[in-house]
């Protein structure tokens, strides 16, 4: 268990150093999300007011920004055969996915923040009543989006179809977290109190625990030769 | 195996024969909805063994990944395929019926999201397998894409409900109405009989093309062994 922590910080803090060395993985996903948010505001009709959809575009923007993303969390590790490294050292493939899934989701938590900022700004939400509820939810969110995400980008990776194949699969396995994040920050974003989304709370929270439990079991089989 | 298949396709015919029977000749003509609930007797059996079909595919999938065994996997292509024909099948026949019974090709009722995301996971399946280099690794992502989809179906049922409940409903009627006719109920039966007959005969030999395949594969790539042979014999 010790271990497990230890090596999975370790993938984590390699995988974060290289982007903290390179800022493309976040340069791209933040300059994506505001051309989103930019995109919608010119494809909203001037008389909707927009928090009244400002949960699904939240949550399509988080989602499309993340995906984007997802796609180099392994085919950096294609590049010069890293991965084959990565394998050769006495990690194990449970710690190897876990501390991807860390990076991508450390990575993800910023590009959200930036999203609720952007769609503040551009779309004149407050967001301050109920930051505590929407910071809640949108991590749950987050934490299903990458455990299914990181297990799905290693598998895209290595398919000829790469990064195409990675939203057809990730999409409608991605639907409950899109119901249910997206419904409860509609509700919060409007002002509703944190009580009433309590249920979806708690369905993201099984979704987050089902999933980042299995991938981890599951992955072994999708890197080994 | 070639018999069990034969029979088996055998006694789903007849029972398919016995069932279009009832259905067009039995069955009493629904009071509401009228000749169109017809469908309903293709409809239903259909997605039971759609669900049935990827039911299969998870057990495989889920065997496979553990035993590594190319039978599991094998089973769990052909009950894929044939799950993307009785989702179909459910896709096209529910919106014919919607139309007449709703008014509308379309709704976003919960079992019909459910079916309509199904048929997506299904069709992620095979676009995973057949977008490797190599069959072995397709093999094994399409199993970790059958065992999680499997997880992930019920939490999907459970959120496009919860989606529906958010949202007024609207003045539907129920698929299965309010009739409970013995001769309607009867009817249901020898169609779902006759469709997962008809199921597991058309898996049987779909199993056995797929090991054909596989056998005619592994004999194609062993060039090596057979050019030295053919050598040995050359020379004896």
């Amino acid at each position: 268990m010790r271990d497990f922590a230890r090596q999975s910080a370790l993938i984590a803090h390699k995988d974060l150093l290289i982007e903290l060395r390179s800022r493309e993985r976040l340069v791209s996903t933040l300059t994506f999300a505001v051309l989103v948010a930019i995109v919608f505001s010119f494809a909203l009709d001037p008389t909707v007011r927009p928090v009244r959809i400002a949960g699904a575009m939240v949550w399509v923007t988080i989602l499309f920004a993340g995906m984007l993303g997802l796609g180099r969390s392994f085919t950096l590790e294609q590049e010069q055969d890293a991965l084959v490294g990565l394998l050769l050292t006495p990690i194990g493939r449970g710690a190897l996915y876990f501390g991807k899934f860390l990076a991508n989701l450390a990575l993800l938590v910023i590009a959200a923040v930036v999203v609720y900022l952007v769609y503040a700004l551009f779309f004149q939400l407050s967001l301050g009543g109920a930051a505590a509820g929407l910071a809640l939810v949108t991590f749950l969110g987050c934490v299903g989006f990458m455990a299914l995400g990181t297990l799905f980008s290693a598998v895209a990776a290595s398919t000829r179809l790469g990064d195409t194949l990675l939203p057809i699969v990730l999409l409608p396995l991605l639907i409950p977290i899109v119901v249910f994040g997206a419904g409860a920050t509609q509700l919060l974003l409007i002002g509703r109190p944190l009580a009433e989304v309590g249920g979806n709370i708690r369905m993201l929270a099984a979704f987050d625990l089902i999933f980042v439990a299995l991938c981890t079991t599951v992955f072994g089989t999708v890197v080994e030769e | 195996m070639r018999i069990w298949a034969a029979v088996l396709s055998i006694l789903a015919a007849a029972t398919m024969v016995w069932a279009f029977y009832l259905i067009f000749f039995y069955a009493p003509t629904e009071l509401t909805m009228g000749v169109v609930q017809r469908i309903f007797y293709v409809h239903v059996p259909s997605a039971w063994v759609a669900f049935l079909a990827f039911g299969v595919v998870a057990l495989c999938s889920l065997g496979y990944l553990w035993l590594k065994d190319d039978r599991l996997d094998a089973i769990a292509i052909s009950a894929a395929e044939l799950g993307v024909v009785y989702t179909t099948a459910v896709l096209i026949t529910g919106p014919i019926w919607g139309k007449l019974a709703w008014g509308a090709w379309w709704v976003w009722e919960p079992r019909l999201t459910l079916t309509l995301l199904l048929w997506l996971i299904y069709v992620a399946y095979f676009m995973i397998r057949n977008a490797t280099e190599n069959p072995e690794r397709g093999k094994r992502f399409a199993a970790v894409l059958g065992v999680v989809g499997a997880v992930d179906i019920p939490l999907i049922h459970l959120s496009v409900q919860w989606f529906r409940s958010q949202h007024p409903q609207p003045v539907i009627m129920r698929p299965e109405g309010p009739t409970a006719d013995p001769a309607i109920v009867e009817t249901l039966f020898v169609s779902l009989l006759a469709f997962t007959l008809t199921f597991f005969a058309l898996l049987l030999y779909r199993y056995g093309l797929e090991r054909m395949r596989m056998r005619v594969d592994a004999l194609r790539y062993r060039p090596t062994t057979s050019s030295v042979t053919s050598a040995e014999g050359a020379f004896r």
